[in-house]
């Protein structure tokens, strides 16, 4: 179980900014019980007016006092509503923010171990069940608590035998549902983790229906989809079996309540220690306790639901990043050379056997130069474009770009002056400006139609239905692959870096696009570093420098003119391929 | 917006009966649930009966104590009784709901089966279907209630007709107020539904594409964009659980009223007499009952406007068609032995000619698409589909295939026109790699396999083939390494080559390639084809591309430009004739 602790952290940071908002709530909250108490007692003193056979009049303004009250509860009941929906949202969607934030701040390694869907489960689902704890959970507790002790003081001064009786009463039924409520939490958690599950699983089949429609493995899904459920089923069952032990604790805690005030009333009366009034007394206040009891269990009912939460919440709080932003320096301005230093890299995650991807990486880039990187499909290409962006850091040995050690680098700094152009593609359903500036609301239309029209998209662009506001599907639905890459290049294209990275960029595109994106590559790499990945030679024919990689080392690194030159050379044998195939 | 009119009654009468037996046993046991406690009020007033004296015969006060006991035991009996089965009831029902949700997106041309992005329809799969869970179960109680408060109303009349009539008043009044806040209802859940699905769509986007945005430094105004739209989500849900609030104060308010107009016109008649105090106490203690019935009927209104919001997000997701199939009755084998999938049984009808004629399909509101593409494929033949930048070439391979809903044209197996062509085109007879493959979190062999049980000899063959069996040595579990977005990462090549070898299993007859060379290199291409020809050589393939490797190889070349045929013929025919041709060729460096 959580300490109290915990939970008293997270409500100070999340309802610090709301003070004013949850004063108030709690306020209403706290007059809300008091109308609990207060409106029974008008009942009743009504119904004793009229056997009494007091006036008309007096029962009348009785009655209507009644109403007026009764309006006055429900008028708070929508305001207190409005304000804990108000706290109650305002503090998950901070704690939803800071949580992506959080995730999104962590390396690729805790990428590749989630999927999307089951982070949506987990951002979303999991932080809405703490809204009642954030908006009512602490006044609700309290202001019943407060009743309780109210109502036991009373029971006190009709007799010590019926106050011991009852605040005995009292004390095992707290015991007996907070200890239930231990029980139950891991219970709960279980469930939300295969919800989570359930969810990460849908996201992949709803991104994968043409892969599997086409590839006929649709029963085989649907088999998948029954397998997940059926492991489901139980948990769920046992979830809800919790919730039937603290409702069973409650029935059982007010039964007892009555027997006991049938056992002490009657064996108090005979002894001529109260009279029958005092026993109906006693009676109607541990009725009357069955309210706040009621009430402190639907609470933590939820606390229940809302401590799975919290814990699964925290754990991905607690996860931690294992490249930490702590640099402070700031890169040159202008061309950045890399100098790659003793490198080794692994994966080094939980998939991976600890095999060397990359090893014994010596290589120095001169600010300005292109480097053009060949090697089969696996060699390390990739991966060497992700260290150089500090996706990765390095096993063993450093990369310095422009003479400082990357994880010193400030971290805006190096995103801004370090770019890279992905294999994969991922548009947002967004309109264009938004798919172009990844929701930065500071880059002014000016600037992307500029770099729209370097790219010598501009007139494509101009011909969409809403220009710049055109939306845009998700993954890469609505556009072809050619289009949606050269939405990445202008991506790069907007921000002004001295480093270039272009990772199979030109692959999916028909020789005419190429063209079309060659000029624009040869505009961008203008006074910049470039590092191109490719497994064409037409696309490294850019290059100052070839280095081309075989399973993770370096077998050969140089200018391109002199390795072409030599007659002996993996690269002149790799143009020789590449012309027979021209001629074949 | 589409405002379709939805069938709301019609939809929760299909989850009504779907499990009938336990329907009809949790409305049994709500329904006890309610009207118990009647029975401690009772024991509570033989108590007070006895001790004061005014019954000497009857209970004495330890059997009463006993009696107590028993309730509460009873009591909890049935209530664990009735969770087990509620739990057990709602659960199969939301499985229903997104089983045939899924099952019916997979129904769908696989490659426009959403307008939803997956994030956006998650929500569907999860919000919509609890808010439909819990209005089942609300179904359930309101049931109970109704039968309990037709019991107390019968008592009521037995004691006063008009009283009783001046009781049910303000159900009137409150039916009306629902009815007339029907619109609202419907408004603020849509806005609160569309808002969460934003939001999911935002969260899944942003996680699916972390490297990018990473690279991007795009870190902190993504989560801007993420604040921007969780503030735009509050204000919609605050409003929309403000007006349910409002609602259920309005509902106690004119309950509230009533009462109070009881109160003071009974105690008129209890003072002349007309009323005795023993009916005046049974009257009351029911007031409360009915009231409670009465302000749950009001909220039952509100929530089947919310359900309906429900129902509509659900049914929009599945497309057109019937919207019963939300419910349609299935086995869900949630118990019991777990049956395997189902095999696709070996087809009798082998390729010996396909034929596309005047296919035309435009992507809706847009003007990309194909226009009368017409083409013919003998048996073993190599096709390849070739032209620009949009012109259109996945999308004809789409539509071949049936992956989107064609506008006009015909595609046709052996002669035979292919009526439904998404149902048509699986193994054995094609099998298909997207331009970007996706591979599942599950291992490497689970997503060749994808349910086929085929022998060890065929899978290496195919692995083989698809020249992936270096990679397969390379990796530390082999075939049984988990990948797909939650395992190991594959390079954009090994995914490509999976997919391919995911399909070569499958023997089709038809082999449909989207541009399968964009992310191999020259070496790993010309191999693929290689095997393909000495291996596969009676094979059909269809394959877009614009390498050289593959266009030399083709039995015919199809050049599409602006969605349409520019020329159809082999390499040296083109190369005489199509000036387009030419152009891509001379561009095309290796």
């Amino acid at each position: 179980m959580i300490p109290v602790r915990a939970y008293w952290r997270l409500l100070r940071h999340y309802l610090r900014p709301l003070r004013t908002r949850v004063i108030t709530l709690w306020v209403l909250l706290l007059t809300g019980i008091a109308f609990q108490v207060v409106n029974p007692q008008l009942i009743r003193s009504f119904i004793d007016r009229a056997l009494d056979g007091s006036e008309p009049s007096e029962l009348l303004g009785l009655a209507a006092a009644f109403i007026l009250l009764a309006v006055g509860h429900q008028a708070l009941n929508v305001a207190a509503t409005y304000f804990a929906e108000h706290v109650g949202w305002t503090a998950t969607n901070e704690m939803r923010a800071d949580l992506a934030e959080h995730l999104l701040d962590l390396d690729m390694s805790f990428h590749k171990g989630t999927s999307p869907g089951e982070l949506i489960e987990r951002i979303d689902g999991d932080v809405t069940t703490l809204s009642n704890f954030f908006s009512k959970f602490v006044v609700h507790v309290a202001g019943n608590l407060v009743l309780l002790v109210a109502v036991i003081a009373l029971l006190w001064r009709e007799h010590p035998w019926v106050g011991i009786g009852m605040t005995g009463f009292a004390v095992v039924a707290m015991v007996a549902m907070i200890g239930m409520q231990a029980v139950a939490i891991p219970w709960w958690k279980a469930v939300r983790g295969k919800r989570a599950e359930f969810f990460g699983f849908l996201g992949e089949q709803l991104g994968g229906t043409e892969d599997i429609r086409a590839n006929g493995a649709v029963p085989y899904m649907m088999h998948r989809f029954t397998e997940v459920h059926r492991e489901w089923l139980p948990l769920e069952v046992r979830g809800r079996f919790g919730f039937a032990v603290m409702w069973g604790t409650s029935i059982g805690v007010y039964v007892f309540g009555l027997a006991m005030v049938f056992w002490l009333g009657s064996a108090l009366l005979s002894d001529q220690a109260i009279t029958i009034g005092s026993v109906y007394l006693v009676f109607h206040y541990t009725d009357m306790l069955r309210h706040p009891v009621e009430q402190i269990r639907t609470q933590m009912e939820d606390l229940q639901k809302a401590g799975a939460g919290i814990e699964r919440v925290q754990e991905l709080f607690a996860a931690r990043t294992r490249l930490p932003e702590d640099g402070h320096r700031s890169l040159p301005t202008g061309a950045l050379d890399i100098a790659i230093e003793s490198l080794d890299f692994n994966y080094l995650d939980d998939d991976s056997d600890g095999e060397i991807v990359l090893e014994g990486l010596d290589i120095e880039i001169a600010a300005g130069r292109v480097l053009g990187l060949l090697g089969r499909t696996g060699s390390g290409k990739s991966t060497l474009a992700r260290l150089l962006t500090r996706l990765y850091d390095p096993t063993v040995g450093e990369i310095r770009i422009g003479g400082i050690a990357l994880p010193d680098v400030e971290r805006d700094d190096r995103r801004a002056r370090i770019g890279m152009v992905t294999q994969e593609v991922q548009l947002f359903r967004a309109s264009m400006r938004d798919n172009l500036t990844f929701f930065d609301e500071s880059i002014a239309d000016d600037r992307i139609w500029a770099v729209l029209d370097d790219l010598g998209v501009r007139d494509w662009v101009r011909t969409l239905d809403a220009g710049l506001d055109t939306m845009l599907e998700s993954g890469s639905g609505g556009l072809s692959a050619g289009q949606a890459q050269l939405l990445a290049f202008a991506r790069i294209f907007l921000r002004d870096p001295g480093l270039v990275i272009l990772d199979e960029a030109s692959s999916r595109l028909d020789p005419a696009t190429e063209v079309l994106i060659e000029r624009a590559v040869d505009r961008l790499l203008e006074g910049r570093t470039g590092v191109i990945i490719a497994h064409r030679l037409a696309t490294v024919e850019r290059a100052d420098d070839i280095l081309i990689l075989e399973d993770g080392r370096a077998v050969e690194h140089g200018d391109r003119a002199s390795l072409a030159a030599d007659d002996s050379s993996r690269f002149s044998g790799l143009l020789r391929t590449g012309m027979e195939e021209l001629l074949a | 917006m589409t405002d379709r009119p939805v069938p709301t009654a019609r939809l929760g009468k299909g989850l009504v009966t779907f499990r009938k037996g336990r329907y009809l046993a949790n409305v049994a046991i709500w329904a006890t649930m309610w009207v118990m406690p009647v029975i401690p009020a009772l024991i509570t007033r033989a108590f007070f009966d006895r001790i004061t004296g005014e019954a000497t015969t009857g209970f004495t006060v330890a059997t009463l104590v006993a009696v107590m006991v028993a309730y509460g035991f009873a009591r909890i009996t049935i209530m664990v009784f009735g969770m087990w089965n509620d739990i057990h009831l709602v659960f199969r029902v939301s499985t229903l709901l997104r089983r045939n949700m899924l099952e019916r997106i997979f129904e769908l041309p696989g490659a426009q089966s959403m307008k939803e992005s997956p994030g956006e329809a998650i929500s569907r799969f999860r919000d919509d279907v609890d808010e439909i869970q819990e209005s089942f179960a609300w179904s359930i109680d309101m049931l109970g209630l109704f039968t309990f408060s037709a019991v107390a109303a019968w008592v009521l009349v037995g004691i006063d007709g008009e009283f009783t009539f001046y009781v049910f008043a303000p159900m009137v009044a409150v039916v009306w107020i629902a009815a007339a806040a029907r619109r609202r209802i419907k408004r603020y859940r849509e806005a609160a539904r569309e808002a969460t699905g934003r939001i999911t769509e935002a969260i899944g986007e942003m996680f699916g594409s972390a490297q990018s945005v990473k690279v991007a430094g795009a870190e902190r105004p993504m989560i801007a964009h993420f604040r921007r739209l969780n503030e735009e989500r509050r204000t919609v849900m605050v409003r929309d659980r403000v007006l349910t609030s409002a609602l259920e104060s309005l509902f106690w308010n004119t309950i509230s009223i009533g009462t109070g107009i009881i109160l003071i016109v009974t105690a008129g008649a209890m003072s002349s007499g007309e009323f005795t105090v023993g009916e005046f106490a049974v009257f009351v203690y029911f007031l409360g009952f009915v009231t409670d019935a009465v302000f749950f009927l009001g909220l039952f209104i509100a929530r089947y406007q919310q359900a309906a919001v429900s129902f509509r997000r659900m049914i929009e997701l599945m497309g057109d068609g019937d919207p019963l199939r939300l419910v349609e009755p299935k086995a869900l084998h949630l118990s019991g032995p777990l049956p395997e999938p189902d095999v696709i049984p070996p087809h009798f009808a082998p390729l010996q000619r396909l034929d596309i004629d005047d296919l035309t399909f435009h992507y809706p509101g847009s003007e990309a698409g194909i226009d009368e593409v017409s083409f013919s494929v003998p048996s073993g033949s190599f096709t390849v589909i070739t032209g620009r930048i949009g012109a259109g070439k996945t999308t004809l391979l789409r539509s071949i295939l049936g992956l989107v809903k064609t506008d006009d044209g015909t595609v046709s197996w052996n002669g035979e026109v292919v009526a439904d062509p998404a149902a048509f085109f699986i193994p054995p007879r094609s099998a298909y790699t997207p331009q970007v493959p996706r591979l599942f979190s599950m291992t490497l062999l689970q997503n060749l396999l994808m349910g086929r049980r085929d022998q060890e000899e065929q899978i290496l063959e195919a692995i083989d083939a698809a020249v992936l069996s270096t990679d397969v040595e390379d990796m530390a579990e082999g075939l049984s390494t988990m990948v797909g977005p939650m395992g190991v990462r594959l390079s954009g090549g090994q995914i490509q080559r999976s997919a391919t070898a995911r399909m070569f299993v499958r023997r089709p007859d038809l082999l449909v390639f989207d541009d399968v060379s964009s992310a191999l290199d020259v070496e790993t291409e010309r191999l693929l084809w290689e095997q393909l020809f000495r291996d596969r050589a009676g094979v059909t393939s269809l394959v877009v591309s614009h390498r050289r490797p593959a266009l030399q190889r083709a039995d015919q070349i199809i050049v599409m430009d602006g969605g349409r045929v520019a020329a159809i013929g082999t390499l040296d025919e083109l190369m005489a004739t199509s000036p387009e041709f030419m152009a891509m060729w001379e561009g095309e460096p290796s």
